[in-house]
């Protein structure tokens, strides 16, 4: 029972590494009402780059993670042009294939340049187990649902209580009447992809903190798990995002610790069927009208 | 005028497309084509990759030294490498171009046995059978270790290592020299071919056969995973005085730093066949320290050091238990295709793979880069088609690798 519980914990901090990247979707998705499949590659690109000023001065976690920023941010911009910016109004699904092609072009860029051999990533918050009472808890995944946490609460702000995030609602809502009272597209939306980027730099710094390597198939990762994470939580909802992750965590951790890994994802994606036979908007998503 | 553009755009890309097929050429050109389809792409590309690198390092010495002689005739070696990508489709494919659009003599790979099953189910599987409209694309590969494959064709060569011989020799060496030692937990990779058929086709029966050892528990994970806290803290539960981590480099990676944090400290650590490379000191040194792996190679003779610097100066490319004998298939099929006497015309070739087929049914032994391999006959009913040679026993120590334990025909070099 103490060991189920022990993985109910771990899964629990694992799952905001999962409600982070569903949450980067799900505000996407939200405002723009398309898909990018591109942002897994955009936490990979972030989590390649930030391991550079590590290996070449040392530098702190803090640097690290604002080289991943600053790099997620220009392949997220890379994408929002190449991507979207030009595909016209009524082919919504066309954004999804040429961000698939994204997806392909730099995961496959990055197995070039590096031979799909993994890099080393540091270890920060230390490499063994916080004992807390009779559990072990890992430390990188307490700092992942603490940096979630705030990651949260500042999207948030932005969301409520800034005139950026009025205007994302705006757009969200109803584009057109959103225009007509002078809120600029296209200033939303690739501010939004600045904001989704932004997230997916610090998303990949933490996801190759916890896998303990950049790797090229970090983005396929990242991008499995956050659409299943928008879907499970409700498209474009941002609280469906959080309670999708957190759920899809203690999920995965539960079903390997009493059925085995084979059962892992059988048992999600039943789940996750099952919400949406029953639940087709997701577990906070708004109902259709 | 844009419909003009179309046009030249598509006879373009045609034309893209066609390059391979006519960029290679037959005897009439001067050359000689061998084919290989590795995992150049995807999580298995560092394995695909250091293979191809060993196989063009043979093809270059053989130019070097002048190509081969077909019909009297000194011809150059060319290469057609397909990616795979791991990936049973792209494999399925890969194998139709060499056949058919590349028109290879001979194909190497590929890496995974995932890939390699489906594959040599389309080659031919009686020699000879007319109404059998099987590929008769001759394979000898190198990196595909899955007990068995072999037999699915006759046009299947293995030169790869022995697992279930490789894991017999150590549970017998462990009962003997470290008879203290009787618990066993075992991990693998349950969506990886080779790491289950280690577990289940080789070290299981092996631990049977000894009946030294009580398997204290049995985790799995798959191969891309890297989240694997509640399998090891089961082995922690566990904690047996044996850890046999039948996985590839990156769930190796990620399981020992979790036991790490867990603090799961098993007397012995034995690894996966695969794992005798440099990936895995490329990517966890620290914690992989200590962990012994069975092997065909090492480079501890000064020729076996050579062909490894040069590999890696030439084309980065990792010389390892799996990427060696692609090396050492180039060498031997080029005196094969000396003695087959082939013709190496498009009209000629379906003759040609088979003249060399049946050369290296009746190799019998030839030389490896560490010592002499033996391709077993067409008729051995274990392990027809596939090779007996050295192995050695390697351990990680101060992140390098270095020999545990040699027979000692090795230790003499």
């Amino acid at each position: 029972m103490l060991d189920a519980m022990e993985q109910l914990i771990n899964g629990l901090l694992y799952g905001a590494l999962y409600a982070l990247i569903g949450g980067g979707f799900s505000i996407l998705f939200g405002v723009m009402r398309r898909f990018n499949m591109a942002y897994g590659s955009t936490i990979m690109a972030a989590a390649y780059v930030s391991l550079i000023p590590f290996t070449r001065f040392q530098a702190p976690a803090v640097v690290m993670v604002l080289a991943g920023v600053a790099m997620a941010v220009l392949v997220g911009l890379l994408v929002e042009f190449c991507c979207f910016r030009f595909i016209q109004k009524g082919h919504e699904l066309a954004p999804l294939m040429t961000t698939i092609g994204a997806l392909i072009v730099i995961t496959e860029a990055i197995i070039h340049a590096t031979d799909a051999v993994g890099l080393r990533y540091p270890s920060p918050f230390g490499e063994e187990s916080l004992e807390v009472g009779r559990f072990l808890i890992r430390p990188d995944y307490l700092a992942v649902a603490v940096v979630g946490l705030v990651c949260f609460l500042v999207i948030f702000w932005i969301i409520h209580r800034t005139r950026l995030g009025l205007a994302m609602r705006a757009v969200a809502e109803r584009p057109e009447a959103a225009q007509i009272l002078g809120v600029n597209l296209r200033t939303v939306n690739t501010l939004t992809f600045v904001l989704t980027s932004a997230l997916a730099g610090v998303i990949g710094f933490f996801a190759a903190v916890t896998v303990g390597s950049a790797r090229p198939d970090l983005g396929v990762f990242a991008t499995g798990k956050g659409l299943v994470v928008m879907v499970l939580g409700g498209l474009g909802s941002l609280p469906g995002a959080i309670a999708g992750g957190l759920l899809l965590g203690i999920v995965e951790f539960q079903a390997t610790w009493f059925l085995g890994a084979t059962f892992r994802d059988i048992v999600a994606f039943l789940i996750l069927f099952a919400i949406l036979v029953f639940r087709p908007s997701g577990l906070l998503g708004s109902r259709p009208h | 005028m844009r419909l003009d553009a179309r046009i030249i755009m598509v006879a373009l890309l045609v034309a893209v497309l066609a390059l391979p097929g006519w960029a290679l050429a037959f005897q009439n050109e001067g050359t000689l084509r061998i084919g290989g389809m590795w995992a150049l792409s995807g999580g298995a590309a560092f394995f695909g990759k250091s293979s191809l690198g060993l196989a063009t390092l043979a093809m270059d010495e053989i130019n070097e030294a002048g190509g081969v002689k077909v019909d009297g005739k000194a011809v150059k070696l060319t290469m057609a490498a397909q990616d795979d990508a791991c990936n049973a489709e792209q494999g399925l494919a890969a194998v139709r171009r060499l056949a058919s659009v590349d028109k290879v003599l001979f194909s190497l790979g590929p890496t995974c046995s995932s890939v390699a099953e489906p594959v040599f189910g389309t080659l031919q599987k009686k020699l000879g059978d007319t109404s059998d409209t099987g590929l008769q694309l001759l394979f000898f590969t190198d990196t595909a270790t899955k007990f068995g494959l072999a037999k699915l064709s006759p046009w299947v060569f293995r030169n790869t290592p022995d697992e279930p011989g490789m894991y017999d020799f150590i549970v017998g060496y462990l009962k003997e020299k470290h008879p203290e030692l009787k618990t066993v937990m075992v991990s693998y990779e349950s969506d990886f071919a080779h790491s289950s058929a280690t577990w289940k086709g080789a070290l299981e029966p092996a631990l049977k056969k000894h009946g030294h050892h009580q398997v204290t528990e049995v985790v799995d994970w798959r191969w891309q995973d890297t989240e694997m806290g509640a399998q090891v803290t089961k082995l922690r539960k566990a904690s047996a005085d044996v850890y046999f981590s039948l996985t590839h480099t990156i769930s190796t990676c990620a399981s020992m730093k979790e036991m790490k944090r867990q603090r799961v400290r098993p007397k012995m650590i034995v690894g996966i066949t695969s794992l005798a490379g440099t990936e895995v000191l490329i990517n966890c040194p620290d914690v992989a320290e200590g962990i012994i792996s069975p092997s065909n190679f090492a480079p501890i003779t000064p020729r076996a050091k050579q062909i490894a610097d040069k590999a890696w100066d030439k084309y980065k490319a990792d010389s390892n238990i799996h990427s060696v004998p692609a090396y050492e298939n180039v060498h031997l099929v080029k005196s094969l295709i000396e003695k087959a006497a082939i013709k190496n015309t498009e009209e000629s070739l379906l003759d040609d793979r088979r003249k060399v087929r049946d050369q290296l049914a009746a190799v019998g032994s030839f030389q490896g880069v560490l010592g002499k391999i033996t391709m077993r006959p067409e008729s051995d009913a274990v392990k027809p088609r596939d090779v007996d040679k050295d192995m050695l026993l390697v351990q990680i120590k101060s992140s390098k690798w270095t020999v545990f334990w040699a027979p000692p025909s090795l230790q003499q070099k």
